[in-house]
């Protein structure tokens, strides 16, 4: 296979996996258990995590973008799609900074990714209500990422080691 | 692309210290917006930025049920002396909803899909001119 086409294949193939994953977890929301707006577990923030340490930034952010529109298409609107970007892009970009850092592990990225993430999200319900009131449900939200960060910090070590580099894979 | 973050199996002592730093975030966000107990209480009800509408909770002598038809999800707000709900709405998701009871100053009811915000501020006078709409 052709380089350009092997990229394209294979930031396809994640698109869709990331995109199964964040429909798969909306079926069983976490907000059951705990009733918090906008707690989730953040599954396909493994996708974003992968594509941070196995291909690029470039192709991590076209996945995370790809993902959060045909999402958007799927079933939510334009005020689900602007939580999402605003989330996703927040918690790309620092996970992007810290998975350089020598010093922490992915159980660290993914926590500081998930943080990272409900405080976009809360940014974008500010900018929505034009109100500082979303902000109380930060701190829980904030306790609460470092479960989900941690669960799928541990998720994303086992799926980086586990799954082989696509360089790797002979076609 | 190697990183060493992605070569790790086991969390760190700095993964220690950062899930500290963003539980540290956490409560000092907790301490600052801590809500107080009042003994005067005004509900104000704010959609799409407007102030809508001012109740005195403390005012109230039985339980007054309100209704919001002008959101792009009718709503009705149940009053009752010193607290306030979203007893029912049309929205997805219904998180106003299973807020439920709000009864201390600096206490919030968000409908995001109506864009709208019930919140609660203190007095401690007693003659302050309250809005009733």
């Amino acid at each position: 296979m052709s380089s350009p086409l092997r990229r394209l294949t294979r930031c396809a193939v994640l698109t869709a996996l990331a995109l199964a994953l964040s429909v798969a977890e909306g079926m069983v929301p976490l907000t059951v258990l705990f009733p918090l707006p906008g707690l989730r577990l953040g599954l396909a923030n493994l996708v974003t995590t992968y594509a941070l340490c196995r291909l690029s930034g470039r192709e991590a952010l076209l996945i995370l973008v790809s993902r959060c529109l045909l999402g958007a298409l799927l079933g939510g609107n334009l005020m689900a799609l602007a939580f999402s970007l605003t989330g996703g892009l927040l918690a790309l970009a620092v996970m992007a900074a810290l998975v350089r850092c020598p010093f922490l592990s992915l159980f660290g990225v993914s926590i500081a990714g998930a943080a990272a993430h409900n405080t976009g999200q809360i940014l974008a319900a500010m900018a929505v209500l034009g109100s500082r009131a979303p902000l109380v449900y930060l701190p829980p939200l904030l306790l609460c990422s470092l479960v989900t960060g941690a669960v799928t910090g541990a998720a994303s070590t086992l799926l980086v080691h586990r799954v082989p580099s696509f360089a790797d894979i002979k076609s | 692309m190697r990183s060493p973050a992605a070569d790790r199996r086991r969390p760190t002592l700095w993964d220690g210290l950062l899930a500290l730093l963003v539980a540290a975030a956490a409560v000092a966000l907790l301490f600052f917006l801590r809500p107080a107990e009042s003994n005067f209480l005004t509900a104000s009800v704010v959609l799409e930025g407007e102030t809508i509408a001012q109740y005195d909770l403390s005012a109230l002598t039985g339980p007054v049920a309100v209704t919001v038809d002008q959101a792009d999800y009718p709503l009705t707000i149940q009053l009752e002396p010193g607290r306030v709900r979203i007893a029912e709405s049309a929205c997805p998701g219904l998180d106003c909803v299973h807020t439920g009871w709000i009864s201390l100053a600096g206490q919030q009811i968000i409908c995001l899909p109506n864009r709208l915000v019930i919140s609660l501020t203190g007095a401690s006078d007693p003659d302050f001119d309250a809005v009733t709409g």
